[in-house]
């Protein structure tokens, strides 16, 4: 049970939970422990059928786990409360640590750290590192956070994820990347918005806490579509008429652009046939137990309708009232996506209140989805 | 309805969501697989019956794009299906899925 947890070079000192399909079945126990429900993990402690040391194994998890929980929803706390009684600390503290590390094709996380990332040879190690670093400046220039957790919290990236892994997912703590199978997908690292969208789901996840399964999934997903689109328009110097509004254009790979797959998902177009996920355009689309990716579609269009009738950079009005909706509030991880839209029609009068035709555009653009 | 022993001895595996929403209503991107039980370690067989006995530990951590999987068996009851999230699924069932657009 010694490598359940990895030790992660951070300032806050965090613990992270390590995902291990490829070790052995002690290892798989391990990483079972913190999502296995507690009773679960109860019960094989005392299963007979397994074996005396798979049985110690399960009651050791038990014991952790409540520490861990523990020790997590404390440090949640902990960031929340720094950011509202320490803003001169916390503008002491500097920019965050990037950390790159190398699963080697294998699937425990976080892997081997790679030594100077920004100057690797190894191209994926040098876009983690190069990117992870662009989307901690976007956040801390333009909405002054400082990281995920806006306490410094370093930024961990896996790459080379198991074996033509198609997929990049954040697990809590960290961002982890495949490298795709190189036919529906390449390297899921090339794409400056997917790791954008990666690192965002921290920033939701350390400010409105939003769940991930229905309306609030919807939500959590959308707010990390947006915030990658508007970093990849960001890094272009774009305005929002020069922007494509694609999510996932530079990870589709060729056999699925010759099938005329050009993105993920577009916002300004979430059903588009060139779409390899298309989505909903309106709320009354929408059912509970809709995957989160779909659901997304809804207010994505709503931001998409809202940044171009406001105009400029997407940043500069839209996405300052998107954030101030996300992290001005208290945790709500069961937001619906009207109450969510009636925050950022309130914030729009609030922060623009000379500009009415901002509140305007906000009001409109959700109108036109529905809510 | 009388099974074959091929139907009980054989676990259908689908991968949904993650990034691109596998799996989901309309989406382009489809991943399956097929597991033979008696190809499994005694020790994965257990894990695979925990699963079904936890119905798939639906209760679990949250990973943003993490990929689930909807796993399938057929027994003198009937088709049972659960969906688990990545991390608890043993590695023979996740990485028996191949990814396909459709």
């Amino acid at each position: 049970m010694n490598n359940r947890f990895s030790r992660v070079p951070d300032r806050n000192s965090t613990f992270t939970p390590h995902q291990d399909h490829a070790g052995s079945d002690a290892h798989r126990h391990s990483c079972h422990c913190f999502i296995i429900p507690h009773d679960v993990l109860e019960r094989f402690a005392k299963d007979k059928k397994l074996s005396a040391k798979e049985r110690q194994s399960f009651a050791d998890a038990v014991r952790f786990e409540k520490e861990w929980r523990k020790v997590r929803t404390a440090q949640s706390r902990l960031a929340r409360l720094a950011c509202t009684m320490l803003p001169s600390g916390l503008a002491a503290a500097g920019p965050p640590a990037i950390a790159v590390y190398d699963c080697a094709h294998g699937t425990a996380l976080p892997g081997t750290p790679v030594a100077s990332p920004g100057s690797s040879s190894d191209a994926t190690a040098k876009r983690a590192f190069v990117e992870t670093s662009a989307v901690a400046d976007f956040y801390q220039k333009l909405f002054s956070r400082n990281s995920v957790d806006n306490a410094g919290k370093t930024l961990l990236s896996s790459i080379h994820f198991s074996v033509n892994y198609n997929n990049a997912f954040w697990n809590g703590s960290q961002m982890t990347y495949g490298d795709g199978d190189g036919n529906i997908f390449v390297d899921f690292t090339k794409a400056k918005d997917v790791i954008a969208h990666e690192l965002t789901h921290g920033v939701t996840e350390y400010s409105a806490g939003l769940g991930y399964s229905n309306q609030a999934g919807g939500l959590n997903e959308s707010i990390s579509d947006v915030f990658g689109s508007m970093f990849r328009q960001w890094r272009a110097k774009q305005d929002v008429t020069r922007a494509d509004w694609l999510i996932g254009k530079e990870i589709m790979g060729p056999g699925a652009i010759a099938r005329g797959y050009t993105c993920l998902r577009d916002m300004s177009k979430p059903s588009a046939k060139h779409c390899l996920a298309p989505q909903p355009t309106k709320f009354s689309q929408y059912y509970d137990g809709m995957d989160p990716h779909q659901s997304s579609g809804i207010p994505n269009l709503a931001f998409y309708k809202a940044a171009m009738a406001i105009g400029g950079k997407s940043w500069e009005k839209a996405g300052r009232i998107w954030y101030q909706a996300l992290t001005g509030y208290a945790p709500s991880p069961n937001l619906k996506m009207r109450a969510f839209a009636k925050r950022t029609r309130t914030l729009a009068g609030r922060l623009f209140p000379a500009e009415p035709a901002v509140h305007t555009a906000i009001d409109q653009a959700w109108t036109a989805v529905g809510l | 309805m009388k099974l074959e022993a091929d139907d009980r001895a054989k676990l259908q595996v689908e991968r949904i969501g993650g990034l691109a929403g596998f799996g989901g209503v309309g989406t382009h991107v489809r991943s399956h697989g097929e597991v033979d039980m008696a190809a499994l370690s005694a020790a994965e067989q257990r894990a695979v019956e925990a699963l079904f006995q936890s119905r798939g530990m639906a209760r679990t951590a949250q990973v943003g794009d993490g990929f689930r999987y909807r796993i399938s068996r057929t027994t003198a009851a009937g088709v049972e299906h659960i969906e688990a999230p990545e991390a608890v699924v043993p590695a023979a069932l996740s990485q028996c899925v191949k990814d396909e657009l459709v």
